[in-house]
């Protein structure tokens, strides 16, 4: 890898889409859940494109689509409109995609990420908004089946299109990428990050040209990853191979390229007869869009803080490494659940450790996220606190760890740890409790002197003494029997 | 005088009167598609059980007095591009044979609420292209005025329907003339509202930024009445305007004293026909009599008015006709070898020639390195034509002007010559493109045959148009003229 | 960018035929062709209006955001929307096999 870089230098753009979360499609008033609804039972007269229907904006999406773009720090022009893509394809049901052209909500933008501890900056050429088209079901290859069959249920679902510039120069920049803009998709709560379904789904152009030219090489558009992963594997086989043809002599041909995960390489999608002509227009059947500055002010009132600005925090108010806060701030949940577990009591480092550690393993294995998992952020606290208390060890925690995140209730396994290691014996607590009152005279004095407060401070120093492992009830019934009748 | 002879508004009262009932009335219209359907071949399909049972539920409205509607039980004829659940809907095209839409039109809902009687679905060029009714996919319409003549199109079998006793009303679609050319070649009244009075949702579309649908009627208060049962806001088509609708019939009779109406001198073309010319000449003069001013004025930009129509509703219908592929519904040719192949042999099949020229001439019209020398071109001239209708309207209240050039022609006289055929549209193309509203009314006679005056009016002032139409209407006897099938009847 | 003037071309009307999925034959390509040309003749007359400083039309009506609130609605039951398919397979549209 690193003798290519040497003599070629690597371009690559990404065209992001990505499905809105709203309640209904994009031009009609049906059910966007079309996993999970039976074939073509989420479809009415607009979306299957019967002669007549008409579309109708839903607000929402373009809301999301506009948040989206101030994410991106992109500029929103005062006027948009929609256009039609015109082109022939059995699952798109009007022969035209609602899309947008040269009027697009948003333009000139910016997605910043880490790449070996530097800061690196992609551009966003735009973000707009458009509808999915229906699925396709081949039977067999598609090379063989004699026919498909149509699902229009994912038609008219709506999609956000985030292209970025030909801005990153590695396979590593663009996992990044598109690791931190899903990040802020999912923070800002307009897509769910879901890659292995197709809600969110990348293609990327890729072309190399000569260490120190300036024009640009052929682009080779990859298309199909459906994970971070394959991403970065396509991208990469993609600039060996396109390395391979141009240190051989050949000639690259632009082209469209289908990854194959399991095979590991990228696939010629036969290039097509004719270049395609999409005679885009704008969309009469829609009257175009004034975005008025109040109304920007508004959608963006409504943005919460972004992964960069909670990364910044992670690391100045916690005092976390900023890989670790990186990583944490990847995913708004994990992001989420570390605060929580600081709320609940946790050192913020230690709870860090264990959400990227055994945590983040565990739930790797299974292909599950953190919200998925049973065990909340009161349990992670609690768990934190008997370590640091000294109660159970390191080694304890994590099989106890193990053990929450097998049940399907963490809490009788926390319990049973809290249980074994607690001191709730009279005469190990009178031991406690005497040693306390022997080492903290003045606190004694304030006590009998009326201060409440005192017997506080006088538990926390048993509890101190006993390693965390006294029971607190227990001990403060026997101090508070032995201040009141002293023998 | 027989029933079917009368209008909306004459039957309205013998309904409420209970001096008739729906369903005599329905029967006798109906009896009337049977003594002449085969003669004009206006509809394409007649719903007779559909008009019976319908005719049956308002007359229980009009025996409960409830719920009674001016158009309940009266029955009217749907052109074919109007989408109704259940019923054949074709767009007058072989490749949507057969298609029954799961939905009706927002404007078929609306007069069934009313209470309305549906005759059948009336023939029309395929995909409303056209101004003769030659190019329907199944068969050409007759003029009931002369049936070796052509009814105007593209609403020609809802005109004929109305010029013949066949239909009391009917509804039209209007793109570039369709309700009001064929209005004026068979006699009757014909009204294109502005762009966004009336919802387009569920009309089959030709031209989306064009197409309105509209009345047409035996008299202007029939077609005020029409107008006012189907106008006004609906949420299903982003393009329906929310502006209030008016009470057309509130200001019908206010006359045309102290008007002020405008004469563009371009709407005298060159090949005009005389008899058409004088007719026109003539309702000027009677204007003045009335007490109108009238001013000539002038609309520089109408001559470049037909070809950017020609651009704008070719490309939008090249889109809007790219959804009929054969994988949804309509016609599929079954025979292809492979997917492109099929589409293509289905599109050869189901389309006709015309809609097979619109359809290449709107796709070269977008295509790569065309777009701005046609397309974009045609929407600045449209601007241009936008601004000569506002500019006209600061001075004069409407415009009056031939609808159409010609009187009927004979079947088969324009069908070679594409662009002899375009210009029929003429001068009714430019209210289409002006985002302004007309309306046609009978004017004349020559050689038995209609001739059309028509009245243009501001965007959403269609008040103003129906005003001076019955103006001339109440002045003049020519709307009384019956076609040969309808007054031989009486 | 191409001559708008200049003549329509067989090989332009069986591009334009291609990109619409209008099969035509031959003879269909001259025919076209020949009215195609004499409706683009009349056309050009589009260029006699000067238009060098006037916006395209964006769209006919005044109105702007137009939108709905993202709430659903009822779908068609299935059967309604495969009622018209020519070709199906239980709740599937059917297509011919996609080969270019």
């Amino acid at each position: 890898m690193s003798a290519i870089a040497t003599r070629y230098e690597v371009v690559v753009g990404l065209e992001v889409h990505a499905q809105i979360l709203t309640e209904s499609k994009m031009f009609c008033g049906c059910s966007t859940d079309y996993l999970i609804a039976p074939p073509n039972a989420n479809t009415c007269p607009v979306c299957l494109g019967l002669p007549g229907s008409l579309p109708v904006i839903n607000r929402k999406a373009v809301e999301a689509t506009i948040r989206t773009a101030l994410a991106l720090n992109c500029e929103i022009p005062e006027f948009s409109k929609f256009d039609r893509k015109n082109y022939f394809y059995p699952d798109l049901p009007k022969g035209y995609q609602i899309s947008q052209y040269d009027l697009p909500f948003s333009r000139r933008g910016y997605l910043e990420f880490d790449i070996k501890g530097e800061t690196r900056r992609c551009g966003i050429t735009r973000v707009h908004l458009e509808e999915d088209t229906g699925k396709l079901l081949h039977a067999g290859t598609i090379d063989e089946a004699q026919s498909s069959l149509v699902n229009f249920n994912r038609a008219g679902v709506p999609l956000m299109e985030i292209v970025s510039e030909p801005d990153m120069r590695s396979a590593d920049e663009a996992r990044e990428y598109v690791m931190r803009l899903r990040a802020i998709l999912q923070y800002i709560g307009v897509n769910n990050g879901d890659m292995e379904s197709g809600q969110l789904r990348c293609d990327a152009n890729v072309s190399l040209r000569p260490e120190g030219a300036t024009e640009y090489g052929t682009k080779v558009e990859v298309k199909n990853m459906n994970s971070f992963r394959g991403i970065h594997r396509a991208i990469q086989y993609e600039i060996e191979r396109q390395s391979q043809v141009l240190d051989t002599g050949g000639k690259l041909v632009q082209e469209t390229r289908g990854w194959n995960d399991a095979r590991g390489l990228t696939v010629s999608q036969r290039t097509k007869e004719f270049a395609e002509d999409y005679r885009y227009f704008p969309e009469p059947d829609l009257p175009p869009l004034d975005v008025s500055r109040e109304w920007v002010d508004e959608i963006r009132a409504t943005l919460p803080e972004l992964p960069a600005a909670r990364r910044d925090r992670f690391i100045h108010a916690y005092g976390l490494s900023p890989y670790d806060a990186s990583l944490l701030t990847s995913a708004r949940p994990m992001a989420e659940y570390l605060e929580d577990s600081v709320r609940r009591g946790a050192p913020a480092k230690t709870a860090a450790n264990w959400i990227l550690g055994d945590f983040s393993r565990l739930l790797n294995a299974d292909h599950k996220e953190i919200q998925d998992s049973a065990i909340e952020p009161e349990h992670l606290a609690q768990l934190i606190q008997l370590v640091d208390s000294g109660a159970i060890s390191g080694k304890m925690a994590k099989q106890i760890f193990e053990e929450m995140y097998r049940a399907a209730d963490p809490g009788p396994a926390l319990e049973q740890a809290k249980g074994s290691s607690q001191i709730s014996g009279d005469a190990e607590l009178e031991r406690i409790a005497n040693q306390v009152i022997a080492e903290n005279e003045k606190s004694v004095m304030d006590f009998k002197a009326g201060k409440e407060q005192a017997l506080r401070f006088l538990i926390g120093q048993g509890m101190k003494i006993s390693k965390g492992r006294a029971n607190p009830g227990r001990l403060q019934e026997v101090l508070a029997s032995k201040l009141v009748n002293p023998r | 005088m027989r029933l079917f002879q009368r209008t909306i508004h004459d039957l309205h009262q013998m309904l409420v009167d209970r001096e008739i009932s729906s369903a005599e009335l329905t029967e006798s219209v109906l009896a009337q598609i049977e003594a002449v359907g085969e003669k004009t071949r206006a509809y394409l399909l007649v719903t007779r059980d559909l008009a019976l049972r319908q005719a049956k539920a308002a007359d229980e409205r009009l025996k409960r007095k409830r719920d009674v509607a001016p158009l309940t039980g009266i029955p009217i004829a749907l052109k074919d591009v109007l989408c109704v659940k259940d019923v054949t809907s074709t767009a007058g095209s072989k490749i949507l044979k057969g298609f029954l839409p799961p939905y009706s039109a927002t404007v078929v809902e609306r007069l069934e609420a009313d209470g309305a009687v549906f005759l059948g679905k009336t023939n029309c060029d395929e995909f409303a292209m056209g101004s003769s009714n030659e190019n329907s996919g199944y068969w050409p319409v007759h003029n009931p005025w002369a049936l070796d003549r052509v009814p105007g199109g593209s609403s020609g079998g809802s005109a004929a329907a109305v010029a013949s006793g066949e239909a009391i009303a009917a509804l039209g679609s209007d793109t570039g003339g369709s309700i009001r050319q064929p209005a004026a070649l068979t006699g009757i009244v014909g009204m294109k509202p502005t762009y966004g009075r009336v919802s387009r949702y569920g009309l089959i579309a030709f031209a989306s930024s064009l197409d309105q649908i509209g009345p047409m009627t035996r008299d202007v208060v029939d077609c005020a009445v029409l107008l006012q049962a189907v106008a006004g806001h609906d949420r299903r088509d982003s393009t329906s305007s929310q502006r209030p609708v008016p009470d057309y019939l509130a200001t019908l009779r206010n006359g045309v004293k102290g008007m002020k109406l405008g004469v563009p001198k371009e709407y005298f073309v060159a090949g005009m026909e005389p008899a058409v010319e004088q007719s026109i000449r003539d309702a000027i003069g009677l204007f003045e009599q009335q007490g109108a001013s009238i001013e000539e004025v002038s609309l520089p930009h109408s001559d470049v008015a037909l070809p950017a129509y020609y651009i704008i509703a070719p490309a939008e219908a090249s889109s809007n006709l790219a959804r009929y592929d054969g994988t949804r519904y309509g016609f599929q040719a079954g025979s292809g070898r492979n997917l492109i192949d099929e589409y293509m042999q289905t599109r050869e099949e189901g389309f006709g020639a015309e809609v097979k020229r619109r359809i290449m001439l709107g796709t070269y019209a977008l295509s790569a390195g065309y777009y701005d020398a046609y397309y974009l071109q045609a929407q600045k001239v449209r601007t241009l034509i936008i601004e000569d209708f506002k500019r006209a309207f600061t001075r004069v209240d409407a415009l009056l002007g031939a609808t159409s050039p010609t009187v009927a022609f004979p079947l088969g006289a324009k069908t070679q010559d594409p662009v002899a055929m375009y210009l029929n549209d003429i001068i009714t193309i430019p209210a289409n493109l002006g985002n302004v509203c007309g309306v046609s009314v009978p004017c004349g006679l020559v050689d038995g045959l209609p001739i059309g005056l028509q009245i243009i009016a501001p965007g959403f002032r269609e008040e103003v148009a129906l005003r001076v139409a019955y103006a001339f209407e109440a002045a003049t006897e020519f709307h009384k003229a019956q076609s040969p099938l309808l007054g031989a009847a009486a | 960018m191409p001559e708008p003037n200049a003549e329509l071309s067989s090989r332009q009307v069986e591009h334009v035929a291609r990109l619409a999925r209008l099969g035509i034959t031959p003879d269909e390509v001259d025919r076209y062709r020949d009215q195609l040309r004499k409706i683009l003749h009349h056309i050009e007359a589009l260029n006699r209006a000067d238009t060098t400083t006037v916006p395209a039309t964006a769209h006919p009506l005044e109105e702007r955001n137009v939108m709905r609130d993202d709430v659903r609605e009822a779908c068609l039951p299935v059967e309604a929307a495969l009622e018209n398919a020519p070709s199906r397979e239980d709740s599937y549209f059917k297509v011919k096999a996609i080969q270019e």
